[in-house]
This record gives C-alpha cells, structure tokens and sequence, in this order.
C-alpha cells in the first residue's frame, strides 16, 4: 500500500506542477499593472510596481518562487497586493472557518437527506413514488442556482422577518461564534442542500438501481431474504463503495466554500476571498488559494483509492 | 441516414415518448434562436435595438395582472412625468411629437390642445390626488385616479381616433405581455432575443470542447504511449483547478482587451474547461474499441493508423459525443447564469443569467416577472436537454450511472 502511495504522490508531482503553470500562465494573460495604476501614470510608476510585485523577474524565477511557497506551506511572508499589510497566511487562515461553516454541515445535510430519498426511491421503484421523486430531481437540476438564491433570501430573510416581525435569518453577513451559526449560516447552507439534492439523489439512486441487478441480490432473493432485508443489509453495505467515492471527490471542494452562496450573502469565505482576488488581480492571493485546494484535491483522491482498497477487499491497489 | 435510423439505440430513443418531445422543444428554441439571430442580421440589428427599448413605464406587470391602485398610479404618473418635461421644453410641438414608448405615442395634435385637453385636466387630477395618502378603498381618491388614467393612458397608444382615444398596437401589446424591467424595457422581448444567445452559447461551447475532448481522448486511447502519457497530463491538470475558479480566471484574462464584452472570453472560459469530461470517457471507450476485431482488420488490411482512428474508431464514439454535448449544453447555459452574476459573462446584450441577475433588486420589491420569464424560459430548455440527455444514455450507454 505505501509503494502504491508514493507511486501515485510522485506520478502527481508532474500534475501538480503542471496546475501551477496553467494558473500562473492563465493569471498572466491579461497585464496585472496597467489596471493598478492610475488614468495618467507616471513613466517610472510601472517599473516600481513591477519590481514591488516581483514581476519584474522572469516568469521561470516568479514560478519557482510560488513552488517554494508551496512546498515549504510557507504563505507568512507572502503578501497580498491590493491589502496591504496583509499576508495570505493569515487571509487563508481568517477565511477557512466561514467556508467550512457552510459547507460541512451542507454535505452531511445533503449526503443524509439524499442517500435516504434514493433509498426511499429505488424501495419504490418504478412506482409514483419513485416517478415523482425523480420529475422533481430534474425539475429542481434544470432550476439555476441563482434563482434559488435569490428566492431563498427573499422569501426566508425578508418576506418571512417582514411578516412575523423576527428576523430569523440575516440578510448577509458573519458573525463568528457557534451561538450566530443559525442565523448567518442556516439559509445559505439550506439553499446549498436544496440545489445539490436533485444530483445527488439521482446519483446515489442510480447506485442503488445498479447494484439491484447483481447476482448476489438474485441469491439473497432465492434464500428469501425480505424485500427490507435485502435493501438495507446487503444491498446498502455493497452500494457504499460509489457513495464513499463521491462525497470523498466533494471533499477538497469543501475548503473552498461554496463561492456564490459567499458572495450573495456576503459570508468571509474562501469563495469570497478569491472572487475578490481574482477580480482585483490580486496574484499572491489566487495563487495561493488555488494551489492549497489543487493540493488537497489530489490528496483526496489518492485517498479515495486507498479507501477502495480498505472498503473493498476485492481491490487491489497496484 | 436510413442505415442510421435502423440501429438499435436510435430506434430505442425514437420509442420513447418523453425524449421525442424533448426534442421537440429543443427544436423550437433552435427555430427560435435561429429566427432571432437572422431576422437580427438581416435587419441590421433591429432586434437587438428593440431589447433596449423603453416600452412604458418601470416594471409594470405581465398584462392579466390586476395591478394595485399605487401601482396604476405609478404607471400613470410616469407618462404625465414625460408629458410634462416635453412641455416645459423649447420646442414642445417636435418634443411631444419624440415621445414614444415602443409603438405609443400621443396623438398627432398640435401643442396647445395637448396643453388643453391633456396636461391641464391631468396636472388637477394629480394635484387633487396628492392629498389622499391611502388610495386603496379610498372611494374618492380611486374615482380621481381612474379619471386621470383615462386622461393620460387614454390618450397613449399605436393609433388615435379623431378625439385622440388610443387604441394599442398588437405589437405593444406583445411588448407589453409580460410586463417592463427596472429600466422599462420589455421582459418578454428581451427573453426571447436571449433565447439567441443561450442557444449560441450553448451550442458552440458544447461543440468545440466535444470535438477537442473527442479528438485528445480518442489520440490518447487509441495511440497510448507518450500521447497518452501527455493528455492524461493535461486532463488531470485541467480538472484539479477547481471548474469556478478557472472559469473566473479565464473570463476575466480578457478584460480590458478588445474582446472585453464579446461572447468570446465566455467561449474560451467554457471550452477550456468543458473538454476535460468527454475526454476522459472517449479515451476509455476507445481503449475498449482498439481490442475489438474490427479495428485489428483494419489495421491487418494495411489502413493506416490515423485512417483507423478518424473512420473507424471516433465514429464509434458518436453516442458519447451526443449523450456528452447534450450535458454540456446544459453545463453552458446554467454557467452562463452564473458567470453573469459574477460580472464576467454576456455583456451589452441581454441573456438569461443577465436577466436573473438584474432581476435581484426587483425581487426585492416583490417584482417577480422578469426573473419569473427568465426561469421558465431557461428551465424548460434546460428540462428538455436533462431528460435528453437521459434519455441518450438509456439508449446508447445503458451500463453508465
């Protein structure tokens, strides 16, 4: 297993070192200066920006430095351009917590709330249950995802305030601190589960579905198991494998926060953090970010496959 | 194409009803989108004038609604609020003459029986109005108002009698059907041109990346060796930056250039990070195919390697070609939406996510039309792609989840 670890660690250096290129490439395209200084610059102005950026150095020089912030998981010194003063350790650091407030609890909700409807949904299947279940899946995937923002705030942060009198959810905004969690945190983490439910039903149901067409459920049906027995205890147990999967591939997504529920509701995650980057081309704060998540995410995987092998003895990792 | 029909999946989706409606209402958003974006080109882009148009006043709701009195009042006001800046201006008979909100306009009279007929019974009215605070079930102030609707909007429209009572045209009336935006332009309108756009978004996005995918996947099976090595590479590179991110990236890596505001940089953002999921199951059905003996005499023949791929292989990827363009369409229009919101998608003409987007504020003020038509204009085409695009996958790819 630790050779097959390793194997797979050094097969992703090239990989990951490829997304840091891409990244800084792709960031590179449009000219990070012209849009920092003012309408009439000064001709020396570009050239102290430059060298106070670090641009003035040759692309090759700007990406080993980015590779040694990164492998060293040195981010103390690395300091944003358009705060100043104020180093992307410590924005990472500030913006984890609000990115995970939401997501956590928005996957648990909706891994739960899903795998329960699939269940519920494969049981029935091929009956109105199981029909209505699915119409409205698709329904609701066909609906965008800002719709169900902008109703969401509407109908939970003003209509419902406006005619009880209590504000039960904020418009926008923080606050830290698990006692303010419901009222920040509870209606963007409801809409979150409320989009993703209709993909994730229809996947885990789809699982299901599959693995009811195995000869092992023929020989657990010829034995006499009980339709509840079947579905619960052997079929469940066998179709964990993909669900595992799936909610390990969401994991890394989860450091990220879910960036528009961030940005609508103005919540201090990472989602928000590097949309603002990106648009004020702050470098050193998009890079960065991206490079932690492009990290994790490829973590996450090798883990996902080493998960396989413990979960199921049938795999064998080579 | 007889050969075609007679395959077994194509006869299997054929069978089934709901994927043959679907289809059906593709192909009218297609015919749609098709007859926008000519009668656009041909009149010199009329169309895309007519989506900024000012038709009446701001959000005015779909037209079999019963509007609130404050409401009628408001729209109201608003063509006396016009009446009166042409009056007081230099040339009141030219300014009265330039009033139009789409196809209304006041009668042709001259200037001073406007003033007489119009601007003074309407400016009593709305000062005798003024002292009611409350106009709902207010008998006398509902008596007034109705009076000055009849002395301004009577006298607005397509067409006047020799009394000035107006009569709408058809065309305003359909302008009109579904209500104004926030800047008093045609809900309706604007979500059909949109149609256009989401079409050719969607369209070109999902072709491009399908045919790179195709293309890169098909190499990367069927050649193995470094070209695989390099592709698998570049895939797994593309997919570890999260899909958003590089989207925002690369959409905004034009601004300030001169394709800033262009449906180019949505193109490139979208293709650039589409391609990777056809890719990824082209390369492994076509593993699959190059074992199959077909393929092995082809190449006992004496076809050469790149014949084998581009007549025999990729052909045989085509069910994975429709099954993926059909998600990625989806995958479009639904980014479209969300670029958009973040100020990085469609710009200087309207499009759904444009619309949704614009439409927060009026949402707000419990305005629900625009976002409304936007939504249903959006999830009905959409709807007919998911359940096509299930279809396909029933009847080509039965073994996918």
């Amino acid at each position: 297993m630790w050779t097959f670890i390793l194997r797979r660690l050094l097969y992703n250096v090239p990989v990951y070192l490829g997304i840091l290129a891409l990244l800084m490439g792709a960031l590179r395209v449009n000219d990070p200066i012209s849009g920092k200084l003012g309408k009439n610059p000064a001709p020396g102005d570009r050239a102290v920006l430059e060298e106070k950026y670090g641009l003035d150095k040759s692309f090759p020089v700007q990406y080993f430095a980015l590779v040694a912030d990164v492998v060293t998981l040195d981010f103390a010194e690395v300091e944003s351009w358009t705060n100043d003063g104020l180093f992307v350790g410590e924005m990472l650091a500030d913006s984890v917590v609000p990115s995970l407030a939401i997501t956590v609890p928005a996957l648990c909700l909706t891994s739960v709330l899903a795998i329960s409807i699939a269940i519920i949904s494969a049981f029935f299947r091929g009956r109105p249950v199981d029909k209505t279940l699915m119409v409205l899946a698709v329904v609701g995937m066909s609906v965008s995802f800002l719709v169900y923002i902008i109703f969401g705030q509407y109908w939970f942060a003003y209509s419902l305030g406006a005619k009880t009198g209590t504000s039960y959810f904020a418009i926008g905004g923080y606050e830290p601190g698990i006692a303010n969690w419901p009222y920040y945190c509870l209606l963007p983490v409801l809409i979150s589960v409320f989009v993703a439910m209709g993909y994730d039903t229809r996947f885990y149901r789809a699982v299901m579905v599959e693995e009811s067409g195995r000869d092992y459920i023929t020989t657990a049906k010829a034995k006499g198991a009980t339709k509840q027995k079947i579905m619960f205890v052997h079929m469940l147990k066998n179709a964990m494998i993909p669900i595992i999967t799936r909610i390990m591939t969401t994991l890394p997504f989860l450091v990220m926060g879910s960036l528009l529920l961030e940005v609508y509701f103005n919540i201090p995650g990472m989602g928000r953090v590097l949309f603002k980057a990106i648009q004020e081309q702050d470098f050193p704060v998009v890079q960065t970010f991206v490079a932690i998540f492009a990290a994790l995410f490829i973590l996450s995987n090798i883990l996902t496959d080493v998960l396989y092998a413990l979960v199921d003895p049938r795999v064998r990792l080579s | 194409m007889a050969k075609f029909m007679q395959q077994r999946g194509v006869r299997k989706l054929l069978k089934d009803r709901l994927a043959v409606s679907s289809m059906w209402v593709i192909g009218a958003y297609l015919t749609v989108a098709f007859a926008v974006l000519l009668g656009n080109s041909f009149s010199g882009g009329a169309l895309k004038a007519e989506t900024e148009l000012r038709i009446g006043a701001d959000n005015v709701p779909g037209a079999w609604t019963s509007q609130t009195a404050e409401e009628r009042l408001r729209d109201a006001t608003f063509y006396f609020d016009n009446i009166k800046k042409a009056s007081r201006s230099s040339d009141p008979a030219s300014a009265y003459a330039a009033l139009e909100w789409g196809s209304d306009r006041l009668p042709a009279w001259k200037a001073d029986r406007i003033e007489a007929e119009l601007i003074a019974p309407a400016a009593e009215l709305s000062t005798a109005l003024e002292v009611h605070d409350e106009l709902e079930g207010n008998i006398e102030a509902l008596a007034l108002l109705q009076q000055f609707e009849a002395v301004i909007r009577g006298h607005i429209g397509a067409s006047h009698d020799a009394d000035g009572n107006a009569s709408r045209s058809f065309g305003q009336s359909f302008r009109m059907l579904l209500g104004t935006d926030r800047q008093g332009r045609s809900i309706l309108v604007r979500a059909i041109y949109s149609t256009k756009v989401a079409v050719q978004i969607g369209i070109i996005s999902a072709l491009i990346s399908v045919l790179i995918g195709t293309i890169l996947g098909a190499a990367a099976g069927y050649f193995g060796g470094i070209v695989d090595v390099i592709v698998v590479w570049l895939y797994s590179t593309f997919s570890s930056i999260p899909w958003i991110v590089l989207l925002m990236v690369l959409a905004s890596a034009f601004r300030g250039t001169e394709l800033d505001g262009t449906l180019i940089p949505v193109y490139v953002a979208f293709c650039m990070s589409f391609w990777i999921s056809p890719c990824r199951v082209v390369r492994g059905e076509v593993m699959k195919l190059k074992e199959l003996e077909y393929v092995q005499a082809a190449s006992a023949i004496g076809f050469s390697r790149t014949r084998i791929l581009f007549k025999h292989v990729i052909p045989n990827t085509a069910h994975l070609m429709f099954i993926n363009f059909s998600l990625l369409f989806i995958g479009a229009i639904k980014a479209e939406v969300i670029l958009s919101f973040l100020g990085l998608g469609v710009k200087h003409e309207p499009s759904w996510g444009v619309m949704i987007n614009h439409a927060k504020a009026e949402v707000l003020n419990g305005f629900f039309w625009q976002i409304g038509t936007a939504t249903i204009f959006m999830v009905i085409l959409v709807l007919a792609f998911n359940t096509l695009s299930d279809a396909l996958q029933d009847a080509f790819d039965p073994k996918h989840i």
